[in-house]
Formats: structure tokens, sequence, C-alpha cells
């Protein structure tokens, strides 16, 4: 290609492209708010989120007890109005362990889910775009990665590269973005076929263009659905390898790690495990309710997508 | 039948990249480890004099290629390499690996059989009294089962059965018969949430079909509608997905495993991830990933024959 300048046509072209777009998403978001907000699942889902997140922001700031402070003489305690959790055996607070464990769990869900939509994303786009033997490459290494069952290879990373937070979100991230990349490549190679694309070509319209004002957009529902159930597979996937050891370390003490510790003391102090455990179950419901939620209220015709 | 032969090849030279991709994988394991490769080869606080015995034992001063390709050599002649961490005695990988692969199988296969006879007639139930209360309860049922960890599941059920109520043995095979029934709850539990939800929706879209309306139109009882006509179609998708079950219970396995301190292969390999016994550790992976190749290989192959759609399409 050759650099030539870019003449001031093109660029108001492209500013106003950009307007477009950002109106186009602005459309899309209320769209999905006012169907969103008549659907239960999405409601109870979002409900669920929003708090999960809050909490996770707003640890240092809420009037509770420092997590890695010690209680002594108050080690193993059940649930009271002092210790609303107990305490762990230690004598730190559960509740606030609990709290705090929040920011790890999500910032682990989010930042891999986040990195393999982006590699999924990039992979699947040019995939299925280009087709020909570009295509043929890049699918074929989706495959590859799709038959591989995803904890396995979550494991197996954790294993090698031993336990740490980067490591982990590293470990997820390999493992599983083929699902986004099968997801857009599928997207993009009945897209690129339809009229309007044919139509943006013949005006003139290059590669680049195509790919991010027709293909990328009408991936953008699919995504969504599948970026959510995404967060709740990874936070699942974060939480068992934390459970076997191979996770999140302290000072980052993960929901699954606080579950690797406590499950030794489970006779005499259920509740130092049970806690951590409920939090991981009510923030998987949450982001499952608002994944399936969004799919019925996206697109009915991705009932398909997730079994 | 040639058809299916065809698709039966066809899938076979496939599954040729994925086992290689694992050896790969596997292989590479070695290098990801932080620091030199030898470090996770040999005990703690090895003399130098060791890890040059190693370094030559495993060849490690040879490029990677013809390392992978003794590897692969290795492989074919079934042998994964010799533990470092059980022990004096170096026991070699692959009996650590059949001794205990008895063990996981027998949890998969029971956890299975759980998870498809409360997940199918769930599904069943649900689909036919859609949008109901017991349509409704059942779905709020999956839900809570699809979001609960294993290892939670399996840790409640631990507290409930052998310490509160002191049912059944906690921990590895020591209670005969009794001591299986947790682990292959746990498993099986978590999975048919899966299982429910596919049926269901793969019944509603059957019921729908045309020539089920055209039966009760002819006045067939509505019971034999259901279970001679339509479940014959409706169960197909959710037989296939059992290869890709084996993917998530052998996961799941591991966690239960660990959970139970059941002795199968999935205990080894967290021992042996905490021990940095890495030459088991790559073993258990690999032995691994090739059942759930040959899984679902296998369920491929069914639903292309219980299916001839499938082979032709």
């Amino acid at each position: 290609m050759n650099r030539m300048r870019i003449s001031p046509r093109r660029r108001l072209n492209d500013t106003l492209l950009a307007w477009k777009m950002s109106s186009g998403v602005k459309q899309f978001i209320a769209d999905v708010a006012e169907r969103g907000s008549r659907n239960t699942m999405v409601v109870i889902g979002t409900t669920i989120v929003i708090i999960m997140i809050a909490g996770a922001l707003l640890a240092p700031v809420l009037p509770i007890v420092d997590p890695a402070q010690l209680d002594p003489g108050f080690e193993e305690k059940g649930p009271s109005s002092n210790h609303l959790f107990g305490t762990d055996n230690l004598g730190r607070d559960v509740f606030s362990r609990v709290i705090w464990g929040a920011r790890i769990s999500l910032l682990v869900g989010t930042l891999a889910v986040l990195f393999s939509l982006l590699i999924g994303m990039t992979l699947g786009l040019v995939a299925g775009y280009f087709g020909g033997k570009i295509d043929y490459i890049i699918s074929g290494t989706i495959d590859l990665f799709w038959t591989f069952p995803a904890f396995l290879l979550a494991l197996a990373l954790a294993a090698a590269l031993g336990p740490s937070l980067t490591n982990v979100m590293l470990a997820i991230s390999v493992s599983y973005w083929a699902s986004f990349a099968r997801l857009v490549r599928g997207q993009a190679l009945t897209i690129r076929e339809r009229q309007f694309v044919e139509a943006s070509r013949a005006l003139g319209a290059n590669n680049r263009r195509i790919m991010f004002t027709h293909v990328l957009p009408n991936c953008l529902a699919p995504l969504i659905v599948w970026a959510s159930i995404g967060v709740a597979d990874a936070i699942t996937i974060e939480s068992s390898l934390s459970f076997l050891g191979v996770g999140t370390q302290p000072p980052e003490a993960s929901w699954g790690y606080m579950l690797f510790r406590g499950k030794t003391f489970i006779e005499e102090a259920p509740w130092i495990a049970t806690f951590p455990g409920l939090a991981i179950l009510i923030t998987i419901l949450g982001f499952n309710l608002l994944g399936d939620g969004l799919r019925d209220v996206l697109d009915p015709r991705l009932k398909g997508l997730r079994r | 039948m040639a058809d299916l032969m065809a698709y039966v090849i066809r899938k076979l030279l496939l599954a040729i990249p994925v086992i290689i991709l694992a050896t790969v994988v596997v292989f590479m394991l070695l290098y990801l480890t932080p620091g030199d490769p030898v470090s996770a080869l040999s005990p703690p606080h090895a003399t130098k004099e060791q890890l040059d015995a190693i370094r030559q034992e495993w060849g490690l001063l040879d490029p990677p290629w013809v390392q992978y390709g003794k590897f692969l050599s290795r492989l074919v002649h079934g042998d994964l390499g010799t533990s470092i961490g059980f022990g004096t005695v170096s026991t070699p990988v692959s009996s650590l690996v059949t001794q205990r692969l008895s063990n996981t199988l027998m949890l998969m296969g029971i956890g299975l059989a759980i998870s498809y006879s409360m997940g199918i007639p769930l599904g069943i139930i649900a689909a036919l009294r859609q949008n109901k209360l017991a349509d409704r309860s059942i779905m709020v049922f999956t839900l809570v089962t699809y979001a609960m960890p294993s290892f939670w599941l399996g840790l409640l059920f631990l507290l409930l059965f052998s310490v509160y109520l002191g049912w059944l043995p906690a921990k590895g095979t020591t209670g005969g018969l009794g001591s299986i029934i947790l682990p292959v709850m746990t498993l099986g539990i978590g999975n048919a949430a899966l299982t429910t939800r596919m049926m269901r929706s793969s019944m509603l879209e059957v019921i729908r079909m045309d020539y089920i309306t055209q039966l009760r139109s002819r006045g067939l009882r509505e019971r034999d509608v259901i279970y001679k006509h339509a479940l014959k179609n409706a169960i197909l998708p959710v037989i296939t997905v059992i290869g890709l079950d084996i993917g998530w219970f052998i996961g799941g396995a591991v966690v239960v495993e660990t959970v139970f301190s059941w002795p199968g292969i999935g205990l080894l390999l967290t021992k042996a991830i905490l021990n940095h016994d890495f030459p088991v550790v790559q073993g258990c992976i690999l032995v691994m990933a090739f059942f759930v190749i040959i899984g679902n290989l296998a369920a491929d192959i069914f639903y292309a024959y219980v299916d001839p759609r499938v082979r032709l399409g």
C-alpha cells in the first residue's frame, strides 16, 4: 500500500464514519437496555453482577475489617455479630476476606476473557473474512484448541508456569480464545457474502473499512453473550486451579485459594470454605443469567450457542 | 455403509494432528517452567553431578527438535519417563498411571451414568411442562447446580454425609463401595445440569415438528407420541455431547479426586504438580488428553452411525 497523505476529504469521511458508528453503538446499547429490562434473567443477572463488582471496587472504603488483620484468641470462631462469616484458622475475618477475594476473582475472570476475546476476535475476523489459505491455517489451529479440553490445557500451563495471578490469566486466555475465534469466523463467513458488503466494496471501501464497519458490528451481539458466559467460565477455571494449588497465591487470595486453604479445616470450621464457595456460586450464577438472558433478548437464533 | 467407513477414516485422520498437538504441548511444558528445564526434572537440592546426569539422561543438551523426536519415540514404546518425586526408587510413570487409570475410569463411568439418568428424565419433564411449575423448578435447579463449583459441592457433601450424618466415609477407598458414592454424585450432579438443558431444548424443538402434530391428529396416545416417536429424534443431540462431556468430566475428575482423595490419575496429577514431579505431570496430562480425543472420536462415529445426515453432510 502506498503511503499517500490523507486528503482532507478522506479525513472528513473518517470522522463522519466514526460518528455514525458511535451513534450506532449508542442506539444498540439503548436498545439492549430497553429490551433487557423486560427480561427477568437479565435483570437478576445484572443485579448480581453489579453488586459483586461494586463490592470488589469499594472493598478499600467499605467499613469492614482489614482482611489481613489477625484476631488473637479468635481463631476458627463461627459466624457472630462481630465476624459475620466467622474467622479463619489465623483469626482473620472471613467476610472481609470474601469481599477482598472478589477483586482477585473478578479481575482474573474479566481480564482473561478480554485477552481471549482480543486474540479470538482478531484471528476469527481475519480467517472468516479473507478465507482461502489464511482461513485454512487459522481455522485448523482453532479446531485444534477447540478439541483440546480447556481446563486440562489451563491446568497443564499453570502447572508448568508456576502459581501466580498473571500465569493463571495467561493459562485461561490460551485455552479459551478458540471459542471466540470460532464465533467471529462463522459470522464473518456469512456476512462477507451479504449484498451490503458487496455494495460497500463497489463504492470503493477497502478491507479494513468493511471489516470494522460491517463485519464486526454484526458480531457484536453474540460476542457480548459469549463474553458474559466466558467470565463465568473463567472464574470457574480460576477457582478450580486455585483450589488445586496452582492458581493465585497470597497476598492475592482469590475465592478458590481460600477454599484450597479452608478445606483442611472443613470438619472443625466449615465456614472458612463454605462462604467463599457461596460467593463463587452466586457470581457464576449472575454472569450465566446475564449471558443467557442477553442471548434471548439479542437474538433468539443463538439458542444453540450453548447447550 | 461405505459412506460411514469414509466418515470414520476422515475423522481418524483429523484426530492425528490433535494427538500430535497434545504431545507438542506436553513436551513444551518443560520449557515453559521458569528457569533451566533441568531444575524441573531434578529433585530439590540436587548436586551438580546429579544435574549433569539428568541433562545427559534426558538429552537436554540436544537441540529441541531432536529432544522432541526422542520424546515421541519413547512415547510410541509406551515409556512416559520416570517419576522423581515418589520416594527414592524411581518408578516408571506408565506404571503409576496404569495403576490408577481404572479408578478414574470407574469414577467417570458411574458419574456419566448418573448425569444421564438424572438429566434425560428431568429434561423431558421440563419440556413437556414448559413454563409450568415443574419446568421452572427444574430450570432453577439446573442454573444453580451448573454454577456450583464441583469442589465446593464435594466439600458440602463431605460435610453433610460424612461429618454430620456419618453415613459415608470421607476419604480414599477404605470404605469399600460406600466410598465411591460421594465422588460419583459430585461429578454426576454437576454435569446433569447440562444434560437437562440440552434434553429440554431438543425435546421442545422436536415436539413442534409437523410429524408429531400429524401423529397426534391421527389420534395416537400422547405417551406413545412422546416416548415412541419424539424421544428417538430428541435424544440424538444429547448423545453426541457425550464426547464433549468427556473433556468436562476429566477436568471434573481431577478436582473431585482431590477433594475425596480418590486414588485416580487426577489425584496423581495434583500431587505431582505440588511435588514438582514433572515427568508424572507430563504423563498424566498426556494420558488424559488421549482419552478425551478418543472419547470425542467415538462420539462422532457413534453419531454418524445413528444419524446418516451427519456422514453425508
